[in-house]
């Protein structure tokens, strides 16, 4: 159904290829999956194979492409291609252009030619399949990153073709959101869709992939039947990674200085409670886990330790001070908090320049050992002159670390620090965590994956509906 | 958060007008409101307005523009008492007791007047607007627009420009926590102001523009772009419309009269 034939591609103004002597055949009815790092060319591969790089994009391309045994040159337009492949994008908010669900659905099935009925019929069943039912009415902004993902899905459904590529549609989903997506995915293939899979999570994906290629700058390394594939150790520890070798750190004593101190803390968004009568303590040099659902409440209690939140009712007491009589800045001296996305924080013109802004405002003068340590610490030492968004989504989240890591704060907090990493990334990550934890800092990390939370933390929290339900401690 | 001008899935009266007559209603309700200088008049208007929101079970959504408007209406009137002046004068914004410079910067009937029908006309303006894009679904909007021929690139344009005003509300406020996470503290005086925009306002830019352009990509790779299309469950004119239209055109009558008989 799709065929790449030695193609290789350089975007305008770069040097480097993007994708280089890519072949590659995805028969009718049938599931590759492609992983690998971030950066590797796995975007530009979904555009190369559906068409969309031909039509769309300048730059030097080599060798061919064909869908459904036409040459992507001899469709006219994108518009052509469009009735034969869909796409589903990572970013779902980019995809929903409508104001509701059903909407939404609705305007994608009218530019098929079909008839009234057929249309009607059409949206009953993708709205069944996407699990949509209750959520048809809904707003765009109403709707959690997995609503919104399943919408762009649907809508993509609602063109009614055989072929099907999607770029990561589980990239900022939790658990159980991530399921889903690969129940409705298993459904298509079930029914004959063909699929070109771009994903970081093959275990949620295991039994329906039919090929596993591993793409590494711009090439396809490894490529075959899922089980051959990750024979291949070093590959294996890219798709399926192993944190229970991260080594923890000796056990916290029980009398080691309280960093954080929340009591009776309640939250409420105007008329939803967020958090109920939380008590907590966290010690100084622990590495402390944060799990839960979406909607849990993980996020609107770490965002009370630096005061971007203050209680409803309850205390927040960080370092022996009420976060009540500080200011957010002043707090930001003692709790660095490290957002999920790091493309909301990056400004400046060098990874250098970025890092700087946050000692600049605590105003420390000579701040470049700090800078300098801190780059290290990343593994961005040979990047300190770079543009920060021009580094590859692992290298971004470590930045983003950095600059807080640089303004030496003694507890870090990081709201879900792995998501859309592969394997090896997300190992990086960690382990830099780790080091920082050797060197006395407090951890606490919101996470989705059980696995970092288990074989990383030691002591994992986990949320309910505003409610802590279960603090464990590891062996 | 409040969600600016975004649709509202209702089914009120508002809801089920077909987007002609609400458009015709707006290009109405803006003329007369532009026109007309007379407070009582204005006034009324603006009673009828929210009387209008309230049967179309709208009226929390309209007023929660009320903060807003209430800023803007005391920056005209405060403009328009400065710049302005004329007729009696009724007070001093500086009081006279003041030494020196008290008694000046009069409170005069003319700038009052004007400021006040500034205001209402804003308030009739917005609610107007409000009531026509909170109860009209985009697709209908689409459609209609295209009916009178109007290029479906623009269209879209239109309705995404609307679209992601909560999205980049949202997107600004996670930026915002990001930066103050990192000891970023707003700026003082004129420069300050100005200069401590970017560290919000750059990333806000450059995700938008990679977000554009995956929605240009979406928009082409939905074939919304094709032209060719099958209208389903599709707005007619029907008796509601002429209804709200024959009241339109009465009013519209109404008001010319009274123009003429220098009343408004």
């Amino acid at each position: 159904m799709i065929e790449l034939k030695n193609v290789s591609y350089t975007y305008p103004h770069t040097a480097h290829p993007a994708l280089d002597r890519i072949s590659l055949t995805l028969p009718k009815g049938r599931c590759i999956m492609v992983t690998g790092p971030s950066g590797a060319g796995k975007t530009s591969l979904c555009l190369a194979a559906s068409g969309i790089l031909h039509h769309e994009f300048g730059g030097k391309k080599e060798g061919t492409v064909s869908i459904g045994g036409r040459g992507v040159a001899e469709y006219k337009s994108l518009s052509d291609l469009a009735r034969n492949v869909g796409v589903v994008f990572d970013d779902p908010e980019a995809q929903m252009i409508f104001t509701t669900v059903e909407e939404e659905i609705l305007s994608a099935l009218e530019h098929r030619g079909l008839s009234a009925d057929v249309i009607e019929e059409r949206l009953a069943g993708i709205i069944r399949i996407a699990y949509l039912d209750e959520l048809k009415d809904r707003s765009p902004h109403n709707l959690s990153g997995g609503q919104k993902q399943r919408v762009a899905l649907a809508a993509t459904l609602a063109l009614g073709n055989d072929i099907l590529i999607l770029d990561e549609p589980t990239s900022e989903l939790d658990d159980h959101a991530t399921k889903r997506i690969a129940t409705i995915l298993a459904d298509l293939k079930a029914q004959g869709k063909t699929l070109l899979l771009v994903e970081h999570k093959y275990g949620y994906f295991r039994d329906m992939v039919d090929t596993l290629v591993v793409m590494e700058n711009g090439t396809i390394t490894a490529s075959g039947v899922p089980d051959e594939v990750l024979k291949d150790s070093r590959l294996r520890g890219m798709i399926l990674p192993d944190f229970s070798t991260v080594a923890k750190a000796a056990p916290v004593k029980s009398d080691a200085a309280p960093v954080v101190t929340v009591s009776h803390l309640s939250y409420s968004y105007g008329d939803v409670e967020a958090l109920h009568d939380l008590i907590l303590t966290i010690r100084k040099g622990e590495f402390v886990a944060v799990v839960g659902e979406n909607g849990s409440g993980k996020t609107t209690l770490v965002k009370h330790f630096n005061r971007l939140l203050s209680p409803t009712s309850g205390d927040v007491v960080v370092n022996g001070k009420n976060t009540k009589n500080c200011s957010i800045a002043e707090l930001a001296r003692d709790v660095g908090l490290v957002f999920q996305n790091p493309d909301h924080m990056f400004f400046a013109d060098s990874v250098r320049d970025e890092i700087a802004f946050g000692l600049k405002n605590l105003g420390i003068e000579n701040g470049s050992t700090a800078i300098d340590a801190a780059l290290s610490e990343a593994g961005l030492s040979g990047s300190a002159d770079l543009y920060p968004r021009w580094l590859s989504r692992g290298e971004r989240q470590r930045l983003a670390i950095a600059c807080v890591v640089a303004m030496q704060p003694g507890v870090i907090v990081l709201d879900e620090p792995t998501t859309g990493l592969d394997g090896y990334e997300a190992r990086l990550v960690i382990d830099m965590l780790r080091r920082l934890q050797e060197k006395g800092h407090t951890i606490i990390v919101i996470t989705h994956n059980r696995e970092i939370a288990t074989h990383c933390a030691d002591r994992v929290i986990t949320m309910e509906n505003g409610r802590i339900v279960a603090d464990t401690r590891g062996a | 958060m409040a969600e600016i001008l975004q649709y509202v899935h209702k089914d009120g009266f508002l809801h089920r007008l077909h987007p002609y007559t609400k458009i015709a209603f707006v290009i109405a309700v803006s003329l007369m409101c532009i026109i007309a200088t007379d407070l009582t008049f204005l006034t009324l208007m603006v009673v009828a307005m929210l009387a209008f929101a309230a049967y179309g079970g709208l009226l929390g959504e309209v007023l929660q523009q009320l903060k807003l408007i209430l800023v803007m209406s005391v920056v005209f009137i405060v403009i328009t008492l400065l710049t302005m002046p004329g007729g009696d004068v009724l007070g001093y914004l500086i009081p006279t007791a003041v030494p020196l410079i008290g008694g000046s910067l009069p409170i005069t009937v003319g700038g009052l007047n004007i400021g006040l029908v500034l205001t209402l006309r804003f308030m009739i303006l917005i609610f107007a607007f409000q009531l026509f894009l909170i109860s009209t679904q985009p697709r209908d909007l689409v459609h209609a627009m295209e009916k009178v021929g109007m290029p479906i690139d623009y269209i879209l344009m239109f309705i995404i420009a609307l679209r992601f005003i909560p999205t980049l509300q949202i997107e600004g406020q996670r930026i915002h926590e990001a930066q103050l996470a990192r000891g970023y503290n707003p700026g003082t005086g004129f420069t300050g102001k100005i200069r401590s925009v970017a560290p919000i306002v750059i990333p806000l830019v450059s995700n938008a523009l990679i977000r554009s352009n995956v929605l240009g990509l979406t928009i082409d790779m939905r074939g919304y772009r094709t032209g060719q299309k099958t209208h389903v469950r599709e707005r007619v004119l029907v008796t509601r419309d002429y209804a709200v239209m024959a009241v339109l055109a009465v009013a519209g009558v109404g008001f010319i009269a009274l123009l003429l008989a220098q009343m408004v």
